[in-house]
């Protein structure tokens, strides 16, 4: 269904719009001392109202709004309440660690909204313009959102690297666009990708896809695009490094959706190949440079490009245009990592930081219940039964044997063998050691409440995960 | 609650385990809540074995949920003989832990023994899985409570024991994980009986195979796949070693005759002089090295690996036997004789274990050259480990004896070479046990080992039911043979209707 109808294409977007004036507010809010202590609070409530309204505006019907560049569909918006989900539960954990490191501020918060939003409209994006304008609004927003901490030298050296190959990477992007424009004479991202189905192939088309991939793969970290990633997650702010490693991925990854769906190009050898080199290549560099990792962020960020490149893996094997593995992938992944950052969050908040892996050792005796919330997050990542991991790296397993491709199955299964090892490490620190480093007790019942949701949920589905495999299944095919 | 029986056994002692992971005040009132539940959990696995129709070869005490439908994964149980006899198994030495356990000084008691009622519940999920995924699910869940039992509780080195476990054992299985998508994507299905029916090229199956047999070799584990084990039993706290030699092994050897012989059995005969030559050094050349050690627990882990390769044996000579012999009744002999040998071993390694870790307890040492003469210390304990020693060496009367000696005989009508390299244990494996005792419990007391503390009432009790299982197993071998009977029956019209 198609709104053409400014008026009514406002109240369809009326979620976004309402974020985009709240974060105005937060900036303006943040202006005042005596009002500064609302930031966070109004914050929370705008983002818990704006997922509220998407609930309850919606109705199930595919909408094209504002001359079909903004689409509204199940899949979009499912995307969207994981975003927003996410985003309350970083927003949730991060306070402590933030007032410890004097960072709450308007602009902080204000800017955090700005990035959510620009995933926002990543995600329901049809217009190519649209598209651009949100990846660089949310591109924009965290840049400055890595350098806040003035203080600290690595954040500045983080911020310039992610500036610098965010740019490279906006610019394949727009570049690609461009060509895509002039073949297929049109923006609308449903047409670009329907253009196979009435024309031939042409080398153009391939090559600008390309980019556009190249493009997708910056932002999804694969390897060889993946440098930024292990600098960023060590020099922003934690809550910053939680927003990159979620959000954004489940944008792009609705992005690299919405643009292969239905597209005959996921059958072109050249294009096909090209996605699973990455794959296979980002999972041998990650799971190899993070056995030699040190610190613990700089290993969640090669553990973050091996599981990128089964994210690439997963999109190779979506032939049918089930595109169902590769959200669920995505999914568990984001949402994992979500909890292992903020877990690290909220135990560097206590006054002390949480740097390098051996800073974990006997943290199982300090407190039981965050190791063994750590150690289940670990161990879905890792893609060990009883977590939801397990699944995501299964299906992809099965897809690719279905596919007779066996000999590239069994390499990717031995790098995860090897990767297996860097997990374990961390939780042999927090179980096997003794001689926690913080004196400070951890504790705050609130925040173990909000830090129980995730690991709870990646055990709660491993029992009874048909039914999001079914939802899954019905909004992507 | 007898069709539910299989459920009720493996989620009875798991959900206690999360349960006991809350309360850790009184210690007396944990050695007492943790014995009640694996007591509970070894009642019903008797009345398992007694409700178990012994006559009909099906599967029986089926349950089945459409778990996940869109992956084709069922939650279904079942048992054969086979299963049963090593739940038994399982449940007994899981109760014989809980008690020896209740006499230790544990830190973090609690966590401890929910890391046991979790790996009794998966051992059960994996003896009792007929849902290849599900069966897979319970093999990998159960590396995480024994990883965390040797890492937490374990030895000086325990960390790098632990992590080589974890790792090594993940590799065999995720090649099975590959293997089971293979199989179901050809045909559809991760049913174990659907896996009989299928019907694949001997390529296939030979990969199959490969990829398989990898996994429980490792698990089992056969000579070249066998590192991890002597690191794992020397670094693991006592029970941890019990479990280790008396289940996890167990394990692989189960994986072997549910999902090896029978599901690729072509690809099995194709391969099998390897297996053989495998199981032969693990016999041979292993037995040796368990000469050499100066280490009681690494002795007795190299003995297990040796005694091991004997189950591998029975399993893989079926193939030359049935080409020369041509009958089907010398696979049974062969097969029954590898059975046997799993579930005595279980009893023998567990009980040697729990000596071993009472010297330790006594003297803070495992080292063989540290002691000598404990006979005149602690009498009634040494009359047990010479039990056990002779038991470990297969003296006819003890149950090792009627393993072996079943799968000697099948081996002689396989090959000479065979049988006389198989046979060599019979002197191997006397020497090592037999040198242990003479060094260990015989000889001249050595200056400080005189503390004068025999086997307490506690140990007196659980060592005495071991040895009566050992013997009663050993002069009446008929129930079990009669108990698997049938379904070794039904398994060996399988396997020859397929070569």
């Amino acid at each position: 269904m198609t709104l053409n109808n400014t008026l009514l294409s406002l109240s369809s977007f009326a979620p976004e719009i309402f974020l985009f004036l709240m974060a105005m507010g937060v900036l303006m809010i943040g202006i005042f001392k005596s009002l500064k202590n609302y930031v966070v609070s109004l914050t929370i409530i705008s983002v818990a109202i704006a997922l509220l309204m998407n609930f309850f505006t919606y109705n199930d019907r595919t909408l094209y709004i504002f001359n079909d560049s903004i689409l509204k569909s199940s899949v979009t918006e499912f995307f969207k309440y994981i975003c927003y989900v996410i985003f309350l539960i970083q927003i949730l954990v991060s306070q402590k660690y933030l007032k410890d490191k004097k960072l709450i501020s308007g602009e902080f918060y204000s800017l955090l909204l700005f990035a959510l939003i620009g995933c926002l409209i990543i995600i329901s994006a049809n217009n190519l313009i649209a598209l651009f304008l949100g990846i660089e609004l949310s591109s924009l927003s965290l840049y400055s959102l890595i350098a806040l901490n003035r203080t600290s030298l690595i954040s500045g050296e983080a911020a310039i690297k992610y500036f610098v190959l965010s740019i490279i990477a906006s610019a394949l992007i727009l570049f690609g666009f461009s060509y895509l424009y002039g073949i297929t004479n049109s923006l609308m991202i449903n047409e670009i990708a329907n253009y196979l189905s009435n024309n031939e192939l042409s080398n153009l088309y391939l090559f600008s896809y390309i980019l556009v991939f190249i493009g997708v793969a910056f932002k999804f970290a694969v390897a060889p695009f993946h440098m930024w990633l292990p600098d960023v997650y060590e020099g922003a702010p934690l809550p910053i490094t939680n927003f990159i490693a979620s959000i954004p991925k489940i944008a792009f990854f609705v992005f690299a959706y919405r643009f292969l769906n239905d597209n005959q190009i996921l059958f072109e050898d050249n294009f096909s190949k090209f996605i699973l080199y990455l794959g296979v290549f980002s999972i041998f560099i990650g799971n190899i440079y993070a056995l030699a990792q040190q610190k613990i962020m700089r290993m969640l960020a090669y553990s973050g490009v091996a599981n990128s490149g089964f994210i690439f893996l997963a999109i190779f094997v979506s032939v049918d245009f089930n595109f169902s593995v590769a959200a669920f992938y995505v999914i568990t992944y984001t949402v994992t990592t979500v909890s292992a950052i903020s877990i690290i969050t909220f135990i560097s908040s206590n006054k002390f930081d949480l740097i390098y892996i051996k800073d974990f050792k006997g943290l199982s005796s300090k407190s039981g219940l965050i190791s063994i919330l750590f150690m289940i997050t670990l161990l879905s990542t890792a893609g060990i039964p009883l977590t939801v991991g397990f699944y995501a790296k299964y299906l992809v397993l099965d897809a690719l044997v279905n596919q007779s491709m066996i000999v590239t199955a069994v390499i990717v299964v031995l790098f995860t063998v090897i990767g297996l090892y860097y997990y374990l490490r961390v939780i042999w620190f927090m179980f096997f050691e003794t001689g926690f480093n913080s004196l400070v007790k951890v504790n705050g019942v609130p925040y173990l409440i909000v830090l129980s949701i995730i690991p709870f949920s990646i055990i709660a589905i491993f029992i009874f995960p048909d039914f999001v495999f079914s939802y899954l299944f019905s909004i992507l095919t | 609650m007898i069709s539910n029986i299989l459920s009720f056994l493996i989620w009875l002692p798991i959900t206690s385990g999360l349960l006991i992971l809350f309360y850790k005040r009184d210690d007396a009132i944990l050695n007492f809540l943790n014995i009640i539940i694996n007591f509970i959990v070894f009642v019903i696995s008797i009345i398992l074995l007694n409700s178990y129709d012994q006559l009909s070869p099906n599967f029986q005490f089926v349950e089945k949920i459409d778990w996940i439908p869109s992956l084709n994964i069922q939650y279904l149980l079942g048992v054969d003989a086979i299963s049963v006899l090593l739940i038994f198994l399982n449940t007994i030495i899981f109760l014989i832990v809980s008690l020896y356990n209740s006499t230790l000084n544990l830190k973090k008691r609690n966590q401890y023994y929910a890391s046991f009622l979790l790996a009794n519940g998966l051992t059960i999920g994996v003896f009792s899985a007929l849902d290849a995924i599900l069966f897979y699910i319970f093999f990998e869940a159960l590396l995480i409570p024994m990883f965390l039992i040797i890492g937490i509780w374990g030895g000086a080195n325990r960390i790098y024991a632990s992590i080589k476990f974890f790792v090594y054992t993940f590799l065999g299985s995720i090649l099975l994980l590959i293997a089971f998508l293979y199989i179901n994507s050809s045909i559809e299905s991760f049913n174990v009986l659907s896996f009989y029916d299928s019907d694949f090229s001997l390529v296939e199956q030979e990969w199959l195979f490969i990829a398989m047999a990898i996994a429980f070799a490792i698990k089992i584990p056969m000579f070249p796949f066998h590192t991890w084990l002597p690191d794992a039993h020397v670094e693991a706290p006592t029970s941890g070693s019990v479990v280790l030699a008396a289940i996890l092994l167990k394990v692989g050897a189960y994986g072997f005759i549910r999902y090896v012989l029978p599901v690729v059995p072509l690809g099995a005969s194709s391969l099998d002089i390897f297996f053989i030559i495998l199981s032969l050094i693990a016999i041979v050349y292993v037995g040796i090295v368990a000469i050499t050690q100066n280490d009681m627990k690494k002795l007795i882990a190299y003995s297990s690996i040796s005694h091991m390769g004997f189950v591998t044996l029975g399993f893989f000579i079926i193939f030359q036997l049935f080409d020369s012999t041509n009958l089907k009744d010398d696979i049974i002999v062969s097969l029954s004789g590898s059975m046997y040998q799993i579930i005595s071993h279980g009893f023998v390694s567990a009980a040697l274990f729990i000596c071993v870790g009472s010297i330790y307890d006594r003297y803070k040492t495992k080292k063989i050259s540290d002691l000598s003469g404990l006979l005149n210390q602690m009498p009634v304990y040494s009359w047990f480990f010479v039990f056990f020693a002779l038991a470990n060496c297969g003296l006819p009367g003890t149950s090792s004896f009627v393993g072996e000696l079943l799968i000697i005989l099948a081996s002689f009508k396989t090959s000479f070479l065979y049988a006389f390299l198989a046979s060599s244990t019979l002197i191997i494996s006397a020497v090592y046990s037999l040198w242990l005792v003479k060094r260990v419990i015989y000889g001249e007391l050595k200056n400080g080992l005189n503390n004068n503390l025999d086997a307490n009432l506690l140990e007196k009790i659980i060592l005495f039911t071991l040895a009566l299982i050992v013997l009663i197993l050993g002069v009446y071998p008929d129930f079990m043979m009669t108990y698997m009977n049938n379904t070794l029956q039904n398994m060996t019209n399988n396997i020859i209707l397929k070569i």
